[in-house]
């Protein structure tokens, strides 16, 4: 995502079409997950049609890091704000997360057909067991740069969370809660080196 | 069950995470635990098929509702995945300039972390679920250790579970 050729100002308003278009295609067509899928757009909205500059584009994807839920829908919503405003944000949301959301439905659909199939179940449990080192590998990418970057904020945050929820069973939503007042009552630059 | 019921629950998990698959903790707490809308096994799957077809990782949640609720429930799936997005308006306008204040940061680090552990204490029961036998045990170890060692797609590893499987049964 090299900023080259794009830090002037964005040139050109794209019609609500060509925003549900681009959308459309790159969030939904894209395998490797959010960050792939921002690369691409960042090559189509940015260095290639122009439609925010390489701040604007800076901007929304940080911001996206920061909203709750899914980071590429935030971020696909704000660089549909960015050049149409209001309009612009549904549209670019709807079209990242409507198409996928139906190829979800007809795949969980034949899923439920499919499971009682001897073959299709050989299939899936060697993919559920998979799956299940996806999970643990998301936990550690998502952990990781806070790890490096605060430590010991992790030696605090990630065994009290485990703890919270297995021994204390309180439910996920108050131990995200309470990490989030620790982590506001805990700056980030506290542990800058 | 109701679909605004299932959007609020659904939207209790998506709007308190910050990642895809940070939403499961909540999520399988709800609908698995507590409301035996799910099971653990159909859980395992909707995050198998969502990440064997394109799109966002969150999207996950659509498939979750359209196990629990059929069709309505997906579209609830599918407006908790997306409602949470709009927030960002809200951040562009208003605390886009103080995104980088310390405690901003620290709050997100906070959440991440929590959210991170929590995922990964949600994949012991599923694992329990999944791991039947030596070959599925042999399958979870060899995915995890091509996610830590190579950048390679998850998309891979699943439909390289599956094919060891596959011939496994054969």
């Amino acid at each position: 995502m090299s900023p080259t050729n794009t830090a002037g100002p964005a040139e050109r308003t794209p019609s609500l079409g060509a925003i549900a278009a681009v959308f459309a295609r790159h969030a939904n067509l894209t395998f490797g997950g959010g960050s792939a899928t921002i690369a691409v757009l960042h090559r189509e909205i940015v260095a290639r049609r122009r439609w925010i500059t390489e701040l604007e584009f800076q901007l929304a994807y940080a911001l996206s890091r920061l909203t709750p839920g899914t980071n590429l829908l935030a971020f696909c919503t704000a660089a549909g704000w960015l050049p149409r405003r209001g309009t612009g944000a549904a549209i670019a949301l709807a079209a990242a997360s409507i198409p996928c959301s139906i190829i979800a439905v007809v795949a969980t659909h034949f899923y439920e057909a499919w499971q009682r199939d001897a073959t299709f179940a050989a299939a899936l449990r060697g993919a559920l067991a998979a799956a299940v080192a996806v999970m643990f590998h998301t936990a550690w990418v998502l952990a990781a740069p806070h790890v490096r970057a605060a430590p010991r904020k992790a030696l605090v945050f990630v065994p009290a969370s485990i703890a919270l929820v297995s021994v204390f069973s309180l439910s996920p939503f108050t131990v995200l809660l309470l990490a989030a007042a620790g982590g506001a009552l805990w700056p980030a630059q506290s542990e800058a080196r | 069950m109701n679909p605004f019921a299932l959007y609020a629950l659904l939207l209790k998990a998506t709007a308190s995470s910050f990642a895809g698959l940070a939403s499961l903790p909540v999520i399988r707490d709800e609908l698995v635990v507590h409301r035996h809308l799910i099971t653990d096994h159909e859980l395992n799957a909707a995050v198998v098929i969502t990440r064997a077809t394109p799109g966002p990782v969150g999207v996950y949640v659509v498939s979750v509702g359209y196990f629990a609720g059929g069709l309505p429930g997906a579209i609830a799936g599918w407006l908790a995945m997306a409602t949470p997005a709009l927030a960002i308006l809200v951040l562009l306008r208003f605390i886009g300039p103080r995104a980088e204040h310390p405690r901003v940061r620290g709050m997100l680090q906070g959440v991440v972390l929590a959210s991170a552990a929590l995922l990964a204490t949600s994949a012991v029961p599923l694992a329990r679920d999944a791991i039947t036998g030596p070959l599925t045990l042999a399958i979870m170890v060899a995915g995890a250790a091509a996610l830590f060692t190579k950048k390679i797609d998850t998309l891979w590893v699943i439909a390289a579970g599956a094919a060891m499987s596959l011939l496994g049964s054969g």
